[in-house]
């Protein structure tokens, strides 16, 4: 088993995304501070053991980490995130 | 504004993602290694072609585990299916995809995923490009453009490793050559006697014979293992599609 095989993207934590950030992600563009890529969270490299790690696909710089814990997770955001996240329109 | 009130309008339209109970109604065997789930989900609220399901599966002793499968039905289908490949890596997919029996109870939750999508909307023309059970949204893709009886042209490659792997077999055959919709197909392993598909990895060569020209902008998704979707992507770009246009879904490390 090669070693790049061993990765994911970000579409196979969609539900986790939803649930730790209320909304829909994945197909959310976020902006790497370290190499300056636009790229959608689904795009984005996702490595799964004990937690979850988010990369940059472009650079693989770290963007997220997802640490489930018996009653929370807790999420440490790296970098700058520019994130655009659609408005709902007003009802 | 009280903030109770405000709290209430912030969480307007954003349907917090909940575990529901689903019931197995029906299994369909699709090769040797796969099997289709009919699900009924009370209060299913409907999906996209291309998102998914998380599964969890709670044991008698509390411990529980998930993992996230792709729905292979058109969202215009009146129930929910799953195809699910046995030797997928972890704990979720054997049972699922041995055990498990009409009647039987788990939870889902979903729909979840909004980037690798499509709607009849959107547009195309279509390239869906297969490894494997990575089939599965793609044909949730197929699906609904026949249930709209979409005009967009669609060419679909599917890289299997023999014929009595390939999913959906008399489904593909009965969509391919209606409604601007090809299908294509590769085994890598194995050849039935008088095979007149491809027999090698998707390339170059390949890619440029069975869709269309990256001058016609098509929409492209791939999904596979995540080797064949890095390989194939990589062919897709040097061909000149654009990265933009090409949206990628990768599984585990076992699979085509």
């Amino acid at each position: 088993m090669s070693e790049e095989a061993l990765w994911l993207d970000g579409n196979a934590i969609a539900g986790l995304l939803s649930e730790v950030f209320g909304a829909e992600l994945t197909s959310t563009e976020r902006r790497c501070q370290s190499c300056g890529s636009v790229t959608c969270l689904g795009a984005h490299r996702v490595y799964q053991g004990a937690g979850t790690v988010v990369r940059c696909p472009v650079c693989g710089d770290l963007a997220l980490r997802i640490t489930p814990l018996p009653d929370r997770h807790v999420v440490l955001l790296s970098g700058t995130w520019a994130l655009e996240v659609p408005r709902p329109s007003p009802t | 504004m009280e903030r109770a009130a405000l709290l209430e309008r912030l969480s307007r339209g954003r349907a917090p993602i909940v575990w529901r109970t689903t019931t197995v109604r029906e299994i369909v065997l699709e090769t040797e290694h796969a099997r289709t789930i009919v699900l009924d989900v009370p209060g299913w609220p409907g999906h996209v072609a291309g998102q998914h399901v998380d599964v969890r599966l709670t044991a008698e002793d509390g411990y529980q585990a998930e993992r996230s499968y792709s729905i292979a039905s058109a969202p215009e289908s009146p129930s929910l299916s799953l195809t699910v490949v046995v030797f997928d890596d972890g704990e979720v997919s054997p049972y699922l995809a041995e055990e498990l029996r009409v009647g039987d109870e788990f939870e889902v939750r979903g729909p979840v995923g909004g980037y690798f999508t499509w709607r009849v909307e959107d547009g195309g023309p279509l390239l869906l490009i297969a490894g494997g059970s990575g089939l599965v949204p793609l044909m949730a893709m197929l699906r609904h453009h026949a249930a709209q009886a979409s005009a967009v042209p669609v060419s679909m490659l599917v890289s299997a490793r023999s014929r009595d792997d390939t999913l959906y077999r008399d489904e593909l055959a009965t969509l391919s050559g209606h409604g601007g919709v090809e299908v294509s197909y590769t085994l890598t392993r194995e050849q039935p006697r008088g095979w007149t598909g491809f027999a090698r990895r998707v390339d170059a060569e390949m890619l440029t014979a069975v869709g269309p020209s990256p001058g016609d902008r098509p929409r492209v998704f791939v999904c596979g293992p995540t080797a064949f979707v890095e390989s194939v992507a990589d062919r897709l770009v040097e061909l000149g599609h654009a990265p933009g246009a090409i949206r990628a879904e990768r599984f585990g490390p076992t699979g085509e």
